[in-house]
């Protein structure tokens, strides 16, 4: 058993060559990019918690390994916290206390809730502390993280849907790929048309997130009290007129067999799109640039189509934005107002928007040689944010407040679930509206 | 006469004994127990009886006690349709896997039981899914059923069969989500069941080949019977598995399409981590409890008879 031997020494050679290797590398690396003395006893060190995984989060370790370069008084360390949920379940343990990381990001329908956690400093006090000028950012944004006239989070990783299409099944069947369908109608006759045996002609992802697009494009609230905007909301307005609409436009498609459901999951849909087995689907604005990079076909992106017999109201920002906890030092706040601060100039946003695809909070990025030379490249990055400067602004596309908002998400997928298996598109959006109710209610009792 | 008692009294226990020498032996018993005892209380007695008192609850939306509600909670599942959608979910499950499993990997086990060449291979291949952590299979399956890419369905293709919409049809979701945990929980279940056959003494299938019994008659009048402890420890793990299974269902389908795996388990996790509402996930976790209790009782009761002690 000579080469057993033979076979364990080759293997602790290579255990300990690779240890030094390691080794070496770290010691080598600090003293090569860090050559600035820092004076250790003023840096102010601060926790930044957020959700993007993937390549998202690489890119944000960037942009915060940037801005602690960039200076020397504030140091964040970025902590991937899981999903969106995730997060808000772990912020909830030490919200309000000192070990509460200064800094977290914290998805659009979660607002409400923060606003009421009792853990958060509004924005707005250190915007009227410091002047900032918030006529820079872009009002769209700003306007679904405000409440009662008071910003209460930045704005950092903003989307909006947008419907892609493929166009050269656009092509194929003799349609004009640069004409794509602007309304539910249109959609309904050309996905007709581009389904074949093995090609739907339309689809959208399984997430609440969409219908609530397509009612506020009609102008139409989600709840009531003005879209929870001017007090609590009561009750629901979903299931009205517009929201039936939607389920009866996607039950008519679903039943010709025009209309693919790929399920919940984002990636599910985006395969299915680029395998060429649906032609047309909605999508988040954040997916542009790596759908049209990686499509072996034509990618064309379009405003979300609105209801026929009224005129198209806009979209509601998506995405998240970055709260500053209340219970930490002023100077830990004084940091976290620092580095969101940073996080707005323009050339991090140019960087930020051309390597995610999310918006430029701050338009001036726009003119940005870097996103200049983007655009030209892939035009389609244009098309949501033209959609979102063309948004009216109202309570519908400034996006509904409440506190049961990732519930709600729920009901309502559900409900097409439950369409796509047979039940009256009626029956399926109002068992999603009294179930929603329901939890409207249980806030009110104990809040 | 009185010199014996005299001795009897000198040599006797004293019989008073006090409050302290009483409870000797249990304060012995409670110092050996008492890591398992605080380990049990803080993990398991403190949050079960957190549950049931969060059950008669309703939440506000940092998930704090607010509201006395009484049983308004257990009258509000037993009434909803969604609730009764995953109670039948959670009992096809396992009506689908429970017999699935012990059936394929009690009759693994008897084919890595007999003495060939390189069986110690085939045992190996059996236990692997044991060595694989839930996320891991999920997502192996997830890859296998995509509506997209899936080999599974590309199979299909090659036989001329339509593909199958595996996780987004409310009728196959549950199927799929029942072989993946199958195929998952074999390994376990076939080691264990392989351990109990190799324990039954060979002495008694010598005696029955002398005897001229066939290869049928020893295993339904030895191995069954001489099985059976082991065979009742892997039906009551297996259900309990099966009515606790969450990993595969949050990767896989997320309790959808249209609720049509929304497993009890996943329901409550859905109850209090999505929706903060930690009223009816305690009352959903409470008659989860229950049903568990209730069942593994029923096993004791019915088919404990029938398993065999040596």
């Amino acid at each position: 058993m000579n080469w057993k031997k033979v076979a364990l020494a080759l293997l602790l050679v290579l255990v300990v060559m690779t240890v030094a290797a390691c080794s070496k590398e770290t010691q080598e690396s600090p003293a090569q990019t860090e050559p600035k003395p820092a004076p250790v006893n003023e840096v102010v060190e601060i926790e930044f918690w957020h959700a993007m995984g993937g390549s998202l989060g690489e890119e944000l370790n960037i942009l915060v390994d940037d801005y602690n370069k960039s200076q020397d008084k504030v140091k964040v360390t970025a902590h991937y916290q899981g999903s969106y949920e995730e997060l808000l379940t772990k912020f909830r343990t030490v919200g309000g206390t000192k070990n509460a990381p200064a800094v977290v990001q914290v998805f659009e329908v979660g607002t409400k809730y923060m606003i009421e956690s009792g853990h958060i400093t509004p924005v707005q006090d250190w915007v009227d502390r410091d002047n900032y000028d918030l006529s820079q950012l872009e009002e769209n944004i700003l306007s679904y993280y405000t409440v009662d006239g008071k910003l209460y989070s930045m704005p950092f990783n903003s989307s909006t849907p947008a419907l892609f299409y493929n166009k050269d099944a656009f092509r194929e069947v003799g349609l004009d790929p640069d004409n794509p369908p602007q309304t539910f109608n249109e959609i309904t006759t050309i996905a007709a048309l581009l389904t074949t045996s093995d090609r739907y002609g339309f689809s959208t992802i399984g997430h609440g997130w969409f219908f609530e697009q397509l009612l506020a494009t009609q102008g139409a609230n989600y709840v009531n009290e003005n879209n929870g905007r001017t007090g609590d909301a009561t009750e629901v307005l979903f299931n009205g007129p517009e929201g039936l609409k939607i389920f009866e436009w996607i039950n008519d498609m679903h039943l010709a067999g025009t209309y693919g459901y790929f399920g919940r999951s984002w990636d599910d849909a985006r395969a299915a799109f680029q395998a060429g087995q649906v032609a047309m689907y909605m999508d988040s604005s954040a997916a542009t640039k790596a759908l049209v990079e990686n499509a072996p076909f034509d990618v064309g992106v379009t405003f979300i189509p609105y209801a026929d017999d009224t005129e198209r109201h806009g979209v509601i920002i998506g995405g998240a934005s970055l709260w500053m906890a209340n219970g930490i030092s002023e100077a830990e706040q004084a940091a976290a107002w620092d580095f969101m601060k940073y996080l707005q100039t323009p050339s991090v946003q140019a960087k930020w928007h051309v390597n995610t695809g999310y918006f430029a909070i701050n338009p001036q990025a726009y003119d940005d040689p870097l996103v200049q030379q983007e655009h030209e490249k892939y035009p389609q990055l244009r098309v949501p944010i033209d959609q979102l400067q063309a948004t009216k602004k109202s309570t519908a596309t400034q996006g509904a407040l409440m506190t049961v908002f990732p519930e709600a998400r729920q009901y309502v997928v559900t409900a097409f679930e439950n369409m796509y298996q047979g039940m009256d598109p009626k029956a399926a959006l109002n068992e999603a509206a009294e179930l929603t109710n329901r939890a409207l209610d249980i806030y009110h009792r104990t809040k | 006469m009185n010199e014996v008692m005299e001795k009897i009294e000198r040599y006797q226990v004293p019989k008073k004994e006090n409050l302290w020498q009483k409870t000797a032996n249990l304060r012995t018993s409670i110092l050996y127990l008492s890591p398992a005892i605080v380990l049990f209380s803080v993990f398991v007695f403190y949050p079960m009886f957190k549950t049931v008192y969060l059950s008669f609850f309703l939440t506000d939306a940092r998930g704090n006690a607010a509201l006395f509600v009484g049983l308004e909670n257990y009258l509000y599942l037993f009434d909803s349709t969604s609730f009764k959608k995953s109670m039948k979910a959670t009992w096809l499950f396992a009506l689908y896997t429970v017999p699935s499993i012990v059936l394929i990997s009690f009759f693994l086990a008897l084919l890595a039981n007999e003495k060939l060449r390189g069986i110690g291979f085939f045992r190996t291949i059996f236990t692997s899914t044991m060595g694989m952590s839930v996320a891991a299979s999920a997502v192996i399956w997830l890859f296998l059923f995509h509506p997209t890419v899936g080999v599974l369905n590309t199979l299909l293709g090659y036989l001329g069969i339509r593909p199958i919409p595996w996780l987004l049809d409310s009728k196959w979701a549950l199927v799929s989500i029942a072989i993946t945990t199958i195929w998952m929980n074999i390994g376990f279940s076939f080691l264990i069941i392989l351990g109990g056959l190799q324990n039954i003494s060979q002495d008694l299938y010598e005696s029955a080949r002398i005897d001229g019994a066939g290869y049928f008659y020893q295993l339904f009048r030895i191995t069954i019977p001489l099985l059976s402890p082991t065979l009742f420890f892997i039906l009551i793990i297996t259900f309990i598995n099966s009515f606790q299974s969450f990993g595969q269902v949050d990767i896989l389908t997320k309790g959808g399409p249209a609720e049509a795996t929304n497993l009890i388990v996943y329901a409550i996790y859905q109850d209090a981590f999505i929706n903060y509402q930690f009223g009816t996930a305690s009352a959903r976790a409470v008659i989860l409890f229950f049903m568990v209790l209730g069942l593994t009782l029923l096993q004791f009761k019915f088919l404990e008879k029938k398993v065999h002690y040596q």
